[in-house]
């Protein structure tokens, strides 16, 4: 293979990390920018994302479909965790909120263990997304150029969201100044809920995405989670804009310094989160909101 | 005299209770497996092994044999504590069992303030070889035998032969290890290796294919992988989705756990490699029957597909059991000498504690993943053994 190809190769596998990254840590950030929840749990929704879709083609449905039904099941159990659990320790300081979430985490860990076992669990494809097709020199698989194009269309569709709906504009006003949408008449508390759910969902279409690439595994959420979070520090907390360059910046890092100089690959990243710390301690956009 | 005959009454009792229970007082083993993480499917099949040769031995010295198990969660220090827990609160009289070379050498370490034996079932790392006078292999073949076997299974088929080799470790005592054995034998047999210094790629790994486009980019046309084992077939999955097996050969420094190539599905097939047993080898000349047999009770015992982690942890706790009988007592010392020279001949034949080294010999199979012909164990990917090596074969020589 030459070495336009591998360069080919390393640009579409940045990209594609990077775009699981990318919905992770936006789904992470909306739930901040929002609710000032730091949800620790993020990675075990994405698991769980990742287990329903398993069980949906398992059971004979569509890729796709299970593709759409998984993170919206996984929303549902957001909205449940939302009204039942974070939504009596909103007024509480939010480390309260902080704690409960890193329990969280270990009981959907455990309820995975518990409904689906320690096995590695491999989801089937269909037969088209089983081969490799040509991108310029090199051949890449259909699956990653379709995950491809799924996190494109995941972006698309949350751009419009947050831009042209009401209910986007409502969650990036409440965001900014909660206290004046307040005032204009609107129900923030139900703008929170529907971006804590809109956040679950999310951890949930990346557990979808991701499922067939990594395989499906009982503790597949923690790794993500360290990931995800080292993308929020980068692109600054609560930022969206910032979380997803820090999402391709991280994913190309991480690639490149594999391809490069393997054993140091971790290290790289976490260099890289300690630069920004350091000299931009906001993000790399400066859109930041630490508190 | 009423408070006599109350005395009397009570030590009575106390007797005729305590006694029956002194006399059947268990012998106390302690089993350290991994049951959570990555390699969780394996260290199931091991203790299923084990719990399958406890039920078949019944009792030890006459009383009952009692497996303690515990979780390494194949962590050091975790693996330690519970070893700590089992000998000092448990009271077990040795250790088996163990996943991982980092676990096992840990575990080794303290195996003086332990003052048990430690017989591991899987630990590979050639470390192992004369350790302490404690610590004892009979299990999963270590990585200069599977090596040896490799790379006489590659020399034996031409195919193989022809190929340049990629090495890709996991980075951690046992991979480093694997890489070095192997490499050095190929070097002295002629087979090409593109990358000396061998990747390492972290265990956390579970997106691969950084490593895939580094293969492509090397031209190897073969891969020698030592990764641990349940990784194998994601690993595999990748690799095809990537177009690699098309053109690249797959030849492993460890046999993939049964459960993990069953759920790869048809990514799991064109796995090239050495290992202690497959279930296939009922149906090889000169090992059928006993390996029809232990197969056959293992799968109605605990409804799982034989494999190779369950037949050499079985063996390996046989070992321990009669050497247990064999020192007539409890004593770690006398346990230990008895294990020196110990052997037991199971289901691929005598497996044997050289007693120069602590560490076993026995026949091995040279096997390759297939789709599996109609078979009793519902078994849809299947290890088809290819070669039959006799132990004298992969050494190393007992001294």
């Amino acid at each position: 293979m030459g070495w336009i190809a591998t360069t080919v190769d390393i640009i579409l596998n940045s990209l594609v990390l990077g775009g699981i990254f990318l919905i992770m840590g936006v789904g992470l950030n909306i739930i901040y920018g929002l609710n000032r929840v730091m949800n620790l749990a993020h990675g075990a929704l994405y698991a769980l994302g990742a287990y329903f879709g398993y069980t949906l083609v398992a059971v004979g449905a569509n890729y796709f479909l299970a593709l759409l039904l998984a993170p919206i099941v996984v929303g549902a159990v957001g909205l449940i965790i939302e009204r039942v659990l974070i939504s009596p320790m909103r007024k509480r300081h939010m480390i309260y909120t902080l704690i409960l979430t890193y329990g969280l985490m270990f009981v959907i860990d455990g309820l995975i263990k518990l409904f689906w076992g320690q096995e590695t669990r491999f989801i089937q494809l269909p037969e088209f997304m089983q081969h490799t097709v040509s991108v310029g020199p090199a051949s890449y698989p259909v699956f990653r150029l379709v995950i491809l194009i799924g996190i494109a269309a995941v972006v698309t569709a949350l751009m419009l969201l947050l831009g042209r709906t009401r209910l986007g504009i409502n969650m990036r006003a409440a965001s900014s100044i909660p206290e004046m949408v307040s005032a204009c008449g609107i129900n923030v508390r139900r703008v929170q809920i529907s971006a804590f759910v809109l956040g679950c969902i999310l951890a949930g279409t990346a557990g979808m995405l991701a499922g067939p690439l990594f395989t499906v595994f009982a503790l597949m959420g923690h790794d993500i989670l360290i990931s995800s979070f080292v993308v929020v520090v980068i692109g600054g907390l609560g930022s969206l804009r910032g979380a997803v360059l820090a999402a391709l910046l991280v994913g190309f890092v991480q690639t490149l310094a594999e391809f490069f100089v393997t054993e140091m690959a971790m290290v790289m990243v976490y260099m890289l989160m300690a630069l920004v710390l350091v000299f931009k301690p906001l993000g790399i956009l400066g859109e930041g909101k630490f508190e | 005299m009423k408070r006599i005959l109350v005395l009397s009454l009570s030590v009575a009792l106390a007797l005729a209770w305590g006694l029956p229970a002194l006399a059947a007082a268990p012998v106390k083993i302690g089993v350290l497996v991994p049951l959570t993480g990555i390699v969780a499917n394996g260290g199931m099949e091991m203790k299923n092994g084990i719990d399958m040769a406890a039920k078949d031995k019944k009792t030890l010295l006459g009383r009952p044999i009692q497996l303690v198990v515990e979780d390494t969660q194949v962590k050091p220090a975790v693996a330690v504590s519970k070893a700590e827990k089992l000998v000092f609160q448990e009271k077990s009289v040795a250790l088996i069992g163990v996943f991982s070379s980092g676990v096992g050498l840990a575990l080794a370490k303290n195996i003086a303030k332990l003052n048990v034996p430690f017989l591991t079932t899987h630990v590979m790392t050639t470390a192992f070889y004369g350790l302490n006078p404690l610590v004892f292999r009979s299990g999963q073949l270590a990585n200069d035998q599977t090596a040896v076997g490799n790379v006489k299974g590659i020399l034996a088929t031409p195919d193989l032969k022809k190929r340049k080799y990629y090495v890709l470790v996991h980075d951690y005592a046992w991979g480093h290890d694997a890489g070095k054995r192997f490499i050095a034998l190929a070097k002295e047999n002629g087979i090409k290796v593109v990358n000396p210094d061998f990747d390492k790629a972290p265990i956390a790994t579970k997106n691969w294919s950084t490593y895939i486009s580094k293969i492509k980019a090397s031209g190897a046309d073969g891969i020698y992988i030592a990764l641990i084992t349940d990784v194998i077939p994601r690993f595999m999955k990748q690799a095809t989705e990537f177009g690699l097996m098309k053109t690249c050969r797959l030849v492993s420094g460890a046999a993939p756990g049964a459960m993990d190539l069953e759920n790869s599905g048809p990514a799991g097939v064109g796995i090239f490699g050495a290992s202690d047993y497959a279930w296939d080898l009922e149906n090889f000349p000169g090992y059928q029957k006993k390996a029809k047999d232990w197969n056959a009770r293992y799968f109605k015992m605990y409804k799982a597909i034989p494999c190779d982690a369950a037949a050499h942890s079985y063996v390996g706790a046989m070992n321990l059991f009669q050497a247990i009988e064999k020192a007539g007592s409890t004593d770690p010392q006398k346990i230990a000498a008895a294990l020196k020279g110990m052997s037991y001949d199971g289901p691929y034949g005598k497996v044997w504690i050289c007693p120069s080294d602590n560490c076993m010999r026995n026949d091995a199979v040279l096997t390759e993943t297939k789709v599996a012909p109609k078979n009793p164990y519902g078994a849809k990917i299947y290890m088809k053994v290819l070669k039959v090596f006799k132990a004298a074969e992969l050494g190393p020589p007992c001294k």
